[in-house]
């Protein structure tokens, strides 16, 4: 009886233990799998046209005419008020003296001012800069938050996307892709 | 600048002083030095002070709009009234987390206080396992959402709060809420500590039983605010909508209610010690998934942007640790200390509660499964589906019916054995429900035989709580509580089954009715405060009797950031609320008008404050001899 | 055999098991009944046959469709790669606008007609449902 009783318990605690831990990973997986549902653009994806307005030339424009002309476009998201994105810029304006890329910024949740005195000081390695202020096109691109770089192709698609701030391998790696 | 430095280094010292208290207890415990002296009572004290400041600091950081601060930059603006500015300071990830350890080290210090006479090993485990959590929040709010992050340059203006935030009820909502969900915490440390120490008796139970009801009176409050808020401000007049966020704060207040009743037969009757034990443990878990869920963009809330997987993550792991560590000292202790009395069911109030908490556990899982069941079919079969409020009006209201009886019959139950007495009394009450149910049926013109079932049960409930008024030894708490159960109910179903609403199109000038009333659309103003600009309509209310009732309903245009909001125009009378919303389309001449008239919305609210009095009654009568 | 109080439990256990196995089924059916699907414009053409249960959908609002009387507002969602002609009586939210996300809920005439009885949309206007943006990223 005893032994039964046992038994009996230990079975309990297995069934409790396994409904535990399944509902862990599902709750994991549920997390992770937030990101199809945030609006990311994943790699090999062609994203949808929308218009942006300039940082400095404050005009209205399709940001599919921006990307034409060019083989490659590296679109970076960045903000005066974000510390990595000062590290970041000599490695922008390295890929911009090495490699034919377009280089665009997104300037996010930013004011004109800063954003203006922050290319003064630490360079400005962009072609074109549009203003992101609502934080809207960086939710487009499905941006956790500042810094980030995609790599597009010519026929839009993302080839590459890097999360917080390029290190000297991304510089690399993007030098090889584009290069080729 | 100074003051989030201040904040920052004052949340570390609050890390450090958690790690030592930990380490202090530990080491008491081994070397069994089982004393509690001032001074471990005072590093509780500066814990708890140390956290203080630091959300003062923040507070204050909203306050000056000091936004080289991240989280003031991200939530608010220079524009936004004083009040917004310092309720914003909860309104965020960052600043709700940092409210979290500060209600989570204070239950500790005031679990300290009130503990002084219980035995010291208890109080010890119960400060050992409470630091366990406060460490976890602790690292969990400076590795993943520390809210003194600092932005440089430093910005002129911050991003604004949402607008939807910016209400009094919604200021006020989340402390509420939070002291009802972080008071379960130092149930869960006593529950554990109280297994170890072999202390789950009566003593025990009248200790821990302040901190359930103080959990219970805040969860009951913040879940009230919360209705209050979604039915003016949601424009859908309604003030429950099975929304995932809401179930999960009712979850817990299930369990909870449960709870109460076992800890109170606990501490008469010596009984179900292991039940109970387990419902702390799942009331805390349920907090705990409750602020998963809803933190972690799991659901989607109004919190929207950029949810960090990481910190979901983080949570995640630490519930899984908290659990399993509750489910090992469970199996490890359940059979040293638990000599139960052998429960034999006879018709006494044991056994009421006994059914009582079996109905509150089938009401729990399926308030769980409608509000899990959607993640994991995400997960395993990638269908995106949501449940609605039929699947728990289908399984829940049925077993109203029966539950209602048994609240209506447990309470003049006796301890061990009740005789039954059908006496003239009782005929006298059931003969009085019939005549108010058929009545009431009638006046609301339903035929449904099971609507009828339920206003009977609902009555009789309430008669029979009424009734105990005129006992010799009256139960404030439960009389109060369990009036206000049936009040709600009854408002609730009755609010249900006559609200009368109609939907037009109309263009300024037109008319429309609804019974007896005839709704003008008089005009429309243009009005501009400091953070939104407003479209206001102006309604004149024709009812039967030609009294004219002047609504205006508004649409709110906020800048900061831009967004539009509708304030319903409500006009609040004993019986009924009569509520209008106006709605505008883009490019069309058409307003999107909504009436609607919505019996007894007052007494929604005024019967959960009832049932909050009850609570109160409760706590404050703590020293006689209290029955439930 | 066994003793009188034993023989009571084991009665008692079995009316438990049996009463747990029935509330879950009853549980899972009503659930089962009361789920709604959300679907795109897309995966609506490629039904097969069309069912009288309540679904969603969800798209953007497609540019100058919205038209409005008194009781009716008719609109077009659109996935960009296929239509569905809604006609809804109620209230909207107050982001619904055209060229922005949007959710219906109702039911189906025929594969391009819903008769929709509650418009959906989120709080805030940088947030798009979950469902549009994955059936609009599709």
């Amino acid at each position: 009886m005893q032994f039964l009783e046992k038994i009996k318990k230990s079975i309990f605690s297995l069934i409790i233990l396994i409904f535990l831990i399944i509902s862990f990973f599902v709750f994991k997986f549920a997390l992770q799998k937030e990101k199809i549902y945030s609006p990311k653009i994943s790699e090999n994806q062609i994203f949808t046209d929308f218009e942006v307005v300039g940082l400095i030339e404050e005009k209205q424009i399709n940001f599919y005419e921006v990307l034409s002309g060019k083989n490659f476009y590296l679109i970076n998201i960045w903000s005066s008020w974000c510390e990595p994105c000062k590290d970041e810029s000599e490695y922008l304006l390295e890929l911009k003296k090495n490699t034919p890329v377009m280089m665009i910024g997104i300037n996010y949740k930013d004011n004109k001012k800063n954003a203006l005195n922050f290319l003064k000081l630490y360079g400005n390695p962009f072609d074109q800069i549009f203003i992101d202020k609502q934080g809207t096109i960086s939710i487009n691109f499905g941006a956790y938050g500042v810094p980030e770089t995609f790599l597009i192709n010519e026929e839009n698609k993302v080839l590459k996307k890097y999360i917080g701030p390029l290190n000297d391998e991304d510089v690399y790696e993007i030098k090889n892709i584009t290069n080729n | 600048m100074i003051i989030s430095q201040l904040g920052y280094y004052s949340l570390i010292f609050g890390l450090l002083t958690s790690i030592f208290i930990f380490l202090n207890s530990s080491i008491q415990l081994k070397k069994n030095i089982l004393v509690i002296s001032d001074k471990s009572i005072g590093l509780i004290g500066f814990q708890f002070f140390f956290v203080f400041i630091s959300f003062i600091s923040l507070i204050f950081s909203f306050i000056i709009s000091d936004f080289s601060n991240e989280t003031v930059y991200n939530n608010s603006h220079t524009t936004k009234p004083l009040f917004y500015k310092i309720t914003g300071t909860w309104g965020n990830h960052e600043g709700s987390l940092l409210l979290w350890l500060l209600v989570l080290t204070g239950v500790l210090l005031g679990f300290v206080f009130k503990s002084r006479n219980e035995p010291n090993n208890y109080r010890l485990l119960t400060i050992l396992f409470h630091q366990i959590t406060v460490i976890g929040f602790f690292i969990f709010v400076l590795k993943t959402s520390n809210p003194f992050n600092a932005i440089f340059p430093v910005q002129m203006e911050g991003l604004g709060l949402n607008p939807i935030l910016q209400d009094p009820a919604l200021g006020i909502h989340p402390p509420i809420l939070y002291l009802g969900y972080v008071g379960t915490s130092i149930i869960f440390s006593a529950a554990l500590a109280s297994m170890i120490s072999n202390y789950v008796n009566k003593s025990w139970a009248k200790n821990i039983k302040f901190w359930i009801l103080f959990s219970w009176i805040f969860l009951t409050g913040g879940i009230l605010l919360g209705s209050i808020w979604a039915y003016y401000e949601l424009g859908w007049g309604g003030f429950w909508f099975w929304d995932p966020v809401e179930n999960v704060s009712l979850m817990p207040w299930l369990s909870l209610t449960a709870l109460l009743h076992c800890i109170v037969t606990l501490e008469k009757r010596e009984l179900f010690k292991k039940w109970t034990i387990v419902l702390c443990i799942i009331t805390f878990a349920l907090s705990m998934v409750g602020t998963f869920l809803v933190r972690s963009g799991i659901l989607n809330s109004v919190h929207t942007f950029a949810n960090d997987p990481s910190r979901g993550i983080y949570i995640l792991t630490f519930i899984l640790v908290l659990v399993l560590l509750s489910f090992v000292i469970f199996v490890i202790y359940e059979n040293k200390n638990f000599t139960q009395k052998s429960e034999i069911f006879t018709l006494s109030k044991e056994t009421a509660v006994l059914i009582n908490n079996w109905f509150i556990l089938y009401f729990l899982s399926v308030v769980l499964i409608g509000t899990i069941y959607p993640i994991f079919l995400d997960v395993i079969l990638d269908e995106q589906i949501s449940v609605g409020p039929p699947f728990y009006n289908k399984l829940i209201l049925p077993f109203l019916i029966p539950f209602v009886l048994f609240m209506s019959i447990g309470p003049s139950m006796k301890w061990i054995k009740t005789n039954f007495k059908f006496g003239a009394k009782s005929f006298f009450v059931i003969i009085f429900t019939l005549i108010l149910s058929f009545i009431t049926v009638y006046y609301i013109g339903e035929k449904n035989i099971f609507i009828l079932l339920l206003f009977i049960g609902f009555f009789y409930l309430l008669l029979k709580s009424l009734d105990q008024f005129r006992e010799k030894t009256k139960n404030f708490a439960q009389i109060f509580s369990h009036t206000g159960f049936s009040l709600l109910l009854i408002s609730i179903l009755l609010n249900s089954f006559s609200s009368r609403e109609i939907v037009k199109n109309i263009q300024v000038g037109e008319s429309f009715t609804l019974k007896n009333e005839k709704i003008i659309f008089k005009k429309i103003a243009i009005e501009k405060e400091k953070n939104y600009e407003s479209v206001v309509g102006f309604f004149e209310i024709l009812d039967d009797k030609n009294t004219i009732i002047n609504l205006q309903p508004e649409i709110r245009i906020y800048n900061e950031p831009e967004m539009a909001t509708s304030e319903a125009s409500i006009k609040t009378t004993l019986f009924k609320d009569r509520f209008i919303t106006i709605n505008i389309i883009k490019d069309q001449n058409f307003f999107n008008v909504r009436y609607q008239h919505k019996p007894f919305m007052i007494w929604i609210w005024i019967s959960t404050l009832i049932i909050m009095l009850g609570g109160m009654f409760a706590i404050f009568r703590k020293n006689k001899e209290v029955n439930i | 055999m066994y003793s009188k109080k034993v023989k009571l439990r084991f009665v008692f256990v079995i009316v438990f098991l049996i009463l747990i196995v029935l509330t879950t089924f009853t549980v899972l059916k009503v659930l089962k009944d009361n789920v709604v699907y959300f679907k795109s414009p897309s995966e609506i053409n490629l039904l097969s046959e069309i069912s009288n249960k309540k679904i969603r959908v969800g798209g953007m609002v497609k540019k100058d469709s919205v038209m409005m009387n008194n009781n009716k507002i008719n609109f077009i969602i659109t996935d960009f790669k296929n239509e569905l002609y809604v006609t809804f009586s109620g209230t909207v939210p107050n982001l619904f606008e055209e060229e922005k996300g949007v959710v219906a809920e109702g039911f189906l005439n025929d594969k391009k007609f819903l008769v929709a009885d509650k418009i959906l949309a989120k709080h805030d206007e940088n947030y798009m449902p979950p469902e549009v943006k994955k059936s609009l990223g599709e």
